[in-house]
């Protein structure tokens, strides 16, 4: 039940098939109905009235017959009574009429001999309130009843009563009974008729129903298809229209509002392409002077024991900015092959443990000090780009650095089933929690006044968050101010999976003492 | 020879090569390369990948049909498909820009080298004449670069040895970090393509699946 109204609901067409044929029931059943009752009542009616007014007839010749026969003796009288009552029965043999005639009550015994009641008939089928009527009535009277036989046999039917008076034995009352079996037999015909032909009318309803709902629902329908396919990418599907109705006019809308839109999203795509082409061609460009540029430099400082202090102090400078704008070239590079969607993970087995113990001693090997390293003494073998993975421990460690004021940096990993996590903690600067969002932005600085110490481009958190994604990691970032910050990437240890559980948890686990010693 | 487009670098690497002790001819066009090459042999061609005229790879196959000089490409796209493309064509090294004039100094000087070695050296029925810088087989000397050579001696000095190709890297193009492996595979195919009698079932040069290649089995 429930079902099938969640079916209804989703089916246009179903729900209009059964609003029809619902309505097309109503109206059959109601005319049918309507049609069938005027019908039976005006045939069971004509035939009462034309059995009264024919009865009306009969019984007043007799009468008049047996007005004429009182001058006869009694055997001509008897005759002509006999012979009425003959005639009367044989019509009714005819016409499944059956004929009564009973004298009236208080008349004496004599009266009795013309009593005809046929053999089965149940007098009570004659009411006594009707027997009244007719006694007191001067015309034929008629009461529809049912007629029962003392075999248990019954018949609808109706009852006319009149009055006879027959001379010298008195007045009696004649009644005759109608059976309308026959025409009950015809009115179930007309039912059956109506009834079936009721049924077709709501068939054929419905067959048209369902080939106008075809017309008009099937061109819904492939919209709706179309539409499906234009959602899942496919810019060029269109609908077909082959006519020039209201529904070819949705269908040419439809089509113009898919062109428009593959129009725009195919030009928003050559812009962004442009725009990435151009980035990455500047990086190109500027590569070879940059060389020159290089070369010259190292000439210079080559020399610089021969210039004043002045001139050697500027070819230093000149030579580190040199190299600054040489990372940030190669991280610009980078990051346009983040957006052009080109860069391509080499994916390998290594041991993850060891490339973190290398980053770490090849980065800063002057301020090996500072670092706190725990790691799991076996291997962790993992599968990923090695080469993106360090960049990304080294864009981590460096920043802990930069940031940490001097104070210690806590590297660890740890391992789950499925994943292995490395935490790198410093306990210097720290962020704000409205800066968080931020953290990983493109050139993003937690405080612009602040003097850069690092000289890093500030693509680095930016890329590692992209190297992180391309390995379906997470790099997720935990900072209060003068506490420090926690950054923890989380990786899958087999490629293609990603992470479930996370065996570092962000807020570091030393942050009460932290808290209590501030 | 210096063939670059871009003038100034063109000067520079003059200066520093100079500098470095070199003589240098200059060159801006991809379509001038092979006049000067017939007129002045050099020793080792410096070339950049994106030149008028032809383009410095197809500069890179003219020469190599010609003469066993080694070449070290300049590009400025390091992880394009220029690298491959120029490795292939038979090119020795490459340097992305920007480098730094020492590193360019120090990775000609490699390439230039001629380290006095002495003896002969054989995979399987392959003599290695390193006196003579020839390799033989079957009586029939094969042309080899000086780096394919390089390369093969290596190997060949250590029998039995795998070497990774960060190993190969420093011992045949004088990286000291591990650089562009694509240049070791790159190369060990073109070695093979000229050494083996079936490249893709090597007998000379075999490959270690996740190592790297050693040597196949000596024979002195």
């Amino acid at each position: 039940m429930f079902l099938s109204k969640i079916k209804i609901r989703q089916s246009l067409s179903l729900k209009v098939l059964l609003t029809s044929l619902a309505f097309s029931i109503i109206i059959a059943a109601v005319i049918g109905i309507s049609v069938h009752n005027r019908v039976a009542t005006t045939i069971i009616n004509e035939k009462i009235a034309i059995s009264k007014v024919e009865t009306a007839n009969a019984l007043y010749l007799a009468q008049g017959h047996f007005n004429i026969a009182r001058f006869q003796d009694d055997s001509g009288l008897n005759k002509v009574v006999q012979d009425f009552i003959t005639s009367s029965r044989e019509d009714g043999s005819l016409s499944g009429r059956e004929t009564v005639i009973l004298p009236f009550a208080k008349s004496g015994n004599e009266q009795s001999i013309y009593q005809t009641v046929p053999t089965l008939l149940v007098l009570d089928s004659i009411p006594k309130s009707f027997r009244e009527q007719v006694r007191e009535a001067d015309e034929v009277l008629d009461k529809r009843v049912t007629i029962r036989y003392s075999d248990g046999k019954k018949f609808p039917g109706f009852l006319i009563g009149g009055k006879l008076n027959i001379p010298r034995t008195g007045v009696y009352e004649i009644y005759y009974l109608f059976k309308l079996d026959a025409q009950y037999q015809s009115i179930s015909v007309i039912t059956w008729t109506l009834f079936v032909a009721g049924l077709l009318l709501v068939l054929l309803i419905g067959l048209s129903t369902q080939f106008v709902i075809k017309q008009v629902v099937s061109p819904v329908q492939q919209a709706a298809a179309v539409a499906e396919k234009f959602t899942q990418g496919d810019l060029t599907s269109r609908m077909s229209v082959s006519s020039e109705d209201e529904l070819a006019s949705l269908g040419n809308s439809f089509n113009e509002m898919a062109v428009s839109i593959q129009q725009q999203i195919v030009r928003l795509e050559n812009l962004s392409m442009l725009q990435q082409r151009f980035v990455s061609d500047v990086s190109h460009e500027l590569r070879t002077p940059l060389t020159t540029l290089r070369m010259a430099a190292e000439v210079i400082y080559e020399q610089k024991g021969n210039f004043d202090t002045n001139i050697a102090r500027s070819s230093e400078l000149l030579i580190n900015q040199i190299d600054r704008f040489e990372l940030l070239l190669s991280d610009l590079l980078e990051v346009s092959r983040f957006d052009a969607e080109a860069a391509a993970l080499g994916v390998v087995n290594f041991d993850i443990s060891n490339l973190v113990k290398k980053t770490v001693d090849y980065l800063h090997p002057s301020k090996s000090a500072l670092f706190e390293v725990s790691i799991p003494d076996e291997p962790i073998e993992i599968e990923g780009d090695p080469r993106r993975i360090e960049r990304i421990l080294r864009n981590l460690i460096s920043n802990a650095v930069d940031h940490g004021e001097g104070k210690k940096v806590q590297i660890q990993i740890k391992t789950s089933e499925n994943e292995v996590a490395i935490g790198v903690r410093d306990y210097g600067l720290g962020f704000n929690e409205e800066d968080a969002p931020y953290l990983f932005d493109r050139f993003w600085r937690a405080d612009p006044s602040r003097a850069r110490t690092s000289g890093g481009t500030g693509l680095g958190l930016s890329i590692a968050l992209e190297d992180a994604k391309l390995h379906q990691g997470q790099l997720l970032a935990w900072g209060k101010p003068h506490q420090g910050a926690h950054f923890v990437l989380t990786l899958p240890k087999l490629h293609g999976n990603s992470v479930q559980s996370f065996p570092i948890a962000l807020e570091p686990d030393d942050l009460i003492s932290t808290a209590n010693k501030i | 020879m210096v063939v670059d487009d871009d003038q100034d670098l063109a000067e520079m690497l003059s200066i520093v090569l100079t500098g470095a002790g070199m003589e240098v001819d200059l060159v801006n066009r991809g379509d001038q390369v092979m006049d000067l090459f017939n007129t002045h042999t050099p020793d080792l061609i410096l070339l950049d990948v994106m030149l008028p005229g032809i383009d410095g790879i197809e500069v890179c196959k003219l020469i190599r049909e010609k003469s066993m000089v080694p070449i070290v490409m300049l590009t400025a796209k390091g992880d394009t498909q220029d690298v491959v493309l120029g490795l292939e064509a038979g090119a020795d090294d490459y340097m992305v820009k920007p480098f730094k004039p020492q590193e360019l100094v120090a990775r000609i000087n490699t390439r230039l080298r001629r380290v006095a070695k002495v003896g002969t050296l054989g995979i399987c029925d392959l003599v290695i004449d390193q006196m003579e810088h020839k390799v033989i087989k079957n009586g029939k000397e094969i042309a080899l670069t000086r780096l394919e050579f390089d390369l093969l001696a290596a190997l060949a000095k250590e029998p039995g040895r795998v070497f990774t190709r960060e190993a190969l890297l420093s011992e045949v193009w004088g990286y000291q970090h591990a650089a562009d492996t694509r240049l070791v595979n790159v190369h060990v195919q073109r070695l093979r393509s000229k050494i083996e009698s079936d490249a893709d079932n090597p007998e000379y040069v075999l490959t270690v699946r996740g190592v790297g290649y050693k040597a196949g089995a000596a024979k002195v």
